[in-house]
C-alpha cells in the first residue's frame, strides 16, 4: 500500500549561525519537502526552549542580531519559497515592546502566514489574536497535556485554525515517547483544528508513531543541532544534513 | 502630621486579582506547559494561608528561630547630625541570617514541606536569598539546590561556603551573562524538569503568579510589626516610610503595613548605580518601560526591540532588570514615589550609619539610608522617617574597603548630600 509521506513543520532560528547558513538549512528543509517552516526570532530569555535552541538564540543575539534582521531574514525566505507557509515563533516581550499591532503588521509584510508566541496564553494574549485577524494571519495557540478540560474547552472555543501541541511536560529538546497519555491528550484536542504536534521529535520512528494522530509533526532542536554540528563544514554540508534528516522524519527512503 | 487610621481594609488583601494582576502588571505569561504547575502552587498556597496550623507554625518559627519581632530603633545621633527629620529603622538586619530574606524563605520552605516536596530550588545573586533558603531547608529537613551565576560564585565566596556548610548544593550557571538573570532561567529549568518532588522558592516579589503575592504576604509581617511598634513608640504614624527596591521584597513587606494610611508618604529607593545611562544602573521604574520578563509584566530595563538590558548596581541584591509588579502598580497610581540613590550615596550612607550609630548596613539597605538622609535634611525636626534596614553589611565589607577605602571617607567624612 502506498503511504503518504509525513507532513512536517521544521523549526529554525533566524540568522543562526549566520544568515547564509540558515538560508542553506532552509533550502535543505524545503528540498526535503517540509510542509511548514517555523522561524524563531531570537530572544534572550526563551522560557519554552531547551539548551540547543537557547544557545542558538544567544549566539545569534551576541552577533548583534536585531528584530529588523529577523524580519529581513523571513522576507528573503518567503521570497525564495513563496509556496511554503511560514510561521514566526518568538516571545511576547518582543511583540509587546514594538506594539502587538505593529509586530503583526511587520510579520505580514515579511510574508509570514502565522505567529506562535508561547508565553502569550490565548486568554491573556494582549490582543494578539485580534491583530492577527486584522492582518489576515493565523495566531497559533499552544496547548499542553497539563491543561485542564475547562481551559482546553475555552481554547477550542476560540476556533483556532491550528493548535500547537506541546507534547512533553517541560521544554524542547529531549526525546518524546508516544505513550497513551500523549494519545489521550491529542484526543482531547479534537479534530476541528489542525494539530501541530511536537517537542522532542528527533527520529523517524518517533515521527511515524506520531504522524497518524496529528496534522503535522513538528521538529526543531534536532535541526538546530544538525546546523551547529555541520556549520564548520560549510553551507552545502548543512543543507545536505538537514535534507537527509527531513527525509528520515518524513519516512521517504 | 500623619494620623493613625484603621488598618483592616487593605490593598493587600484586594490584590492581586485571580490571574495575579496588579493593574496591568504581574500575571503569568508562561508557555502552557508551565501554567498548571503555577496553578498547583497557587492552589496549595491559597489553602494553606488560611490554615491556622500553618499560620501558628510560621509564627512560632518567626519568633523562636528568626527572632521576630525585630525592633524599631530611633537613630538619634544620625538624626542630630542631619539636623532635620527624625530617622527610625526597622531592624530587619537583626533577623537570623542577617536580612529580611528569611521571612519568605521560611514561608516558602514550610509550604514546600506541607505540599510533600522533597527539595527546594532557587536562584541567588549575592547569595543572601540562597543562604536564607539553605537555612530554612536545613531547619525543615529539605534538600536545597541553589543556582548562582558563575561570576557571582566567584565574587561571593563566603556566601557560597555558607550555603554548602548548610547542606545546600550550589550550582554555578555558565550561560548568558553568568549572573542573576541567567540563574533565574537555570533554576526555573531545573524546576520544570521535576515539578512534582521539588518546589521553586523564588527570591523576591517577582516571577509569575503566585510568587509576587506569596512572597509579599510572607514579608508583610515587617510592615504589620513596624506600624504597631512605631505607634507605640511615638504615638503616631511616621510621616515617611522608605525602603530600597531591587525586586522589591523588603520594600513591599514594609509598605504593605502603611498602604491604607493615606497620610503616610511612601518612598521606594532604586539603585541609581553610576548614573542614568543604559547599563549603568538597575533603576527599573525610574528609567524603564513596561515589558515582560520571567513570566510576568512589569517595568523593565529593555532596549528598543524588547531585549532586557544589562543592569548594574554596587549592591548585587538590587541588580535585576525587572521589578515586582505591585511596585509598578503603586507607582502608576502614585501611591508610592520611586526615586534613585547612586552607588556614591549608598557608600557614603554605609559609612555614615556605621560611624554615627554603630550599624553597618548592607549596601542594598544603604541606598534607602542614603535617600533618607538627603530627605531628612530638608524636613522639619518634628517630622519622622521610618527606613527598612533590610540587612546587615558584613557581606559587603571587603568590597567596600577595596573600592571606597576608609582613608577616602575619613579625609572627607560628609553626610549624603
Amino acid at each position: 500500500m502506498m503511504r503518504m509521506p509525513i507532513r512536517l513543520m521544521a523549526h529554525l532560528v533566524a540568522g543562526y549561525p549566520t544568515d547564509a547558513i540558515a538560508l542553506a538549512a532552509a533550502k535543505g528543509l524545503v528540498e526535503g519537502g517540509v510542509a511548514y517552516l517555523e522561524i524563531q526570532l531570537p530572544f534572550s530569555d526563551p522560557s519554552a526552549d531547551g539548551k540547543a535552541i537557547q544557545s542558538a538564540c544567544a549566539h545569534t543575539l551576541a552577533r548583534n542580531y536585531k528584530l529588523s534582521d529577523g524580519f529581513g531574514f523571513i522576507t528573503r525566505l518567503h521570497a525564495a519559497y513563496p509556496s511554503v507557509p511560514l510561521f514566526i515563533m518568538t516571545y511576547g516581550n518582543l511583540a509587546f515592546r514594538l506594539g502587538i499591532d505593529e509586530f503583526v503588521r511587520r510579520a505580514q509584510a515579511a510574508g509570514a502566514s502565522g505567529l506562535i508566541i508561547p508565553d502569550l496564553p490565548f486568554d491573556t494574549d494582549e490582543g494578539l489574536a485580534q491583530a492577527c485577524l486584522r492582518y489576515g494571519l493565523t495566531s497559533v495557540p499552544v496547548a499542553a497535556p497539563s491543561m485542564t478540560d475547562t481551559r482546553l474547552a475555552q481554547l477550542k472555543n476560540t476556533h483556532p485554525q491550528f493548535i500547537y501541541a506541546a507534547l512533553r511536560a517541560g521544554i524542547t529538546g529531549k526525546s518524546t515517547d508516544i505513550d497513551q497519555g500523549t494519545l489521550d491528550f491529542l484526543g482531547r484536542l479534537g479534530s476541528s483544528s489542525k494539530i501541530l504536534g511536537g517537542f522532542g521529535i528527533r527520529e523517524g520512528t518517533q515521527a511515524q508513531a506520531l504522524a497518524p494522530h496529528v496534522h503535522a509533526v513538528v521538529a526543531g532542536s534536532v535541526f538546530v543541532e544538525l546546523i551547529s554540528s555541520h556549520a564548520a563544514a560549510g553551507a552545502d554540508a548543512v543543507r545536505l544534513a538537514v535534507r537527509r534528516k527531513v527525509e528520515e522524519l518524513r519516512a521517504i527512503t | 502630621m500623619a494620623k493613625t487610621t484603621n488598618n483592616t481594609t487593605s490593598l493587600n488583601t484586594q490584590q492581586p486579582d485571580e490571574q495575579g494582576f496588579f493593574g496591568a502588571y504581574g500575571g503569568a505569561f508562561l508557555p502552557p506547559q508551565l501554567v498548571k504547575i503555577m496553578q498547583d502552587i497557587t492552589e496549595a498556597y491559597n489553602k494553606i494561608k488560611v490554615d491556622p496550623e500553618f499560620i501558628a507554625e510560621l509564627d512560632h518559627l518567626n519568633q523562636t528561630y528568626t527572632g521576630r519581632p525585630s525592633p524599631v530603633y530611633y537613630a538619634k545621633r544620625l538624626s542630630e547630625a542631619v539636623g532635620g527629620a527624625q530617622i527610625y529603622f526597622k531592624r530587619e538586619d537583626l533577623n537570623h541570617t542577617g536580612a529580611h530574606k528569611i521571612n519568605h524563605c521560611l514561608g516558602e520552605a514550610l509550604l514546600a514541606k506541607k505540599m510533600g516536596k522533597k527539595k527546594v530550588i532557587a536562584e541567588t545573586g549575592a547569595g543572601q536569598h540562597g543562604v536564607a533558603l539553605a537555612t530554612a531547608a536545613a531547619l525543615l529537613g529539605l534538600e536545597c539546590d541553589i543556582y548562582m551565576g558563575e561570576i557571582d560564585v566567584a565574587k561571593q565566596n563566603p556566601n557560597v561556603r555558607r550555603m554548602q556548610v548548610l547542606g545546600a548544593k550550589v550550582i554555578p550557571v555558565t550561560r548568558g551573562t553568568k549572573t542573576l538573570k541567567d540563574a533565574v532561567d537555570a533554576a526555573f529549568e531545573a524546576y520544570l524538569a521535576d515539578p512534582v518532588t521539588t518546589m521553586y522558592a523564588i527570591g523576591s516579589v517577582v516571577g509569575p503568579h503566585p510568587f509576587p503575592m506569596m512572597v509579599r504576604d510572607f514579608q508583610s509581617v515587617v510592615g504589620r510589626e513596624a506600624r504597631e511598634q512605631f505607634i507605640a513608640m511615638t504615638g503616631k504614624l511616621p510621616d515617611h516610610v522608605m525602603a530600597c527596591v531591587g525586586g522589591g521584597s523588603n520594600a513591599i513587606g514594609l509598605f504593605s503595613g502603611f498602604l491604607d494610611d493615606a497620610d503616610v508618604k511612601i518612598i521606594g529607593v532604586e539603585p541609581g548605580g553610576r548614573g542614568p545611562a543604559n547599563g549603568d544602573n538597575a533603576a527599573t521604574m525610574t528609567y524603564g518601560t513596561p515589558g515582560k520578563i520571567h513570566g510576568f509584566a512589569c517595568y523593565l530595563l529593555q532596549d528598543a526591540a524588547g531585549e532586557p538590558l544589562p543592569v548594574y548596581s554596587i549592591a548585587s541584591g538590587l541588580d535585576y532588570p525587572g521589578v515586582g509588579p505591585q511596585h509598578c502598580y503603586l507607582k502608576d497610581i502614585k501611591r508610592v514615589e520611586y526615586v534613585v540613590a547612586t552607588d556614591r550615596d549608598a557608600l557614603t550612607a554605609f559609612y555614615n550609619l556605621s560611624r554615627l550609630e554603630g550599624l553597618i548596613p548592607a549596601l542594598e539597605s544603604a541606598h534607602a539610608v542614603g535617600y533618607a538622609i538627603r530627605l531628612a535634611a530638608k524636613l522639619p525636626k518634628d517630622s519622622t522617617i521610618l527606613v527598612n534596614l533590610s540587612g546587615r553589611g558584613d557581606k559587603d565589607m571587603d568590597y567596600v574597603l577595596e573600592h571606597y577605602p576608609l582613608e577616602a571617607y575619613e579625609s572627607q567624612p560628609m553626610l549624603v548630600k
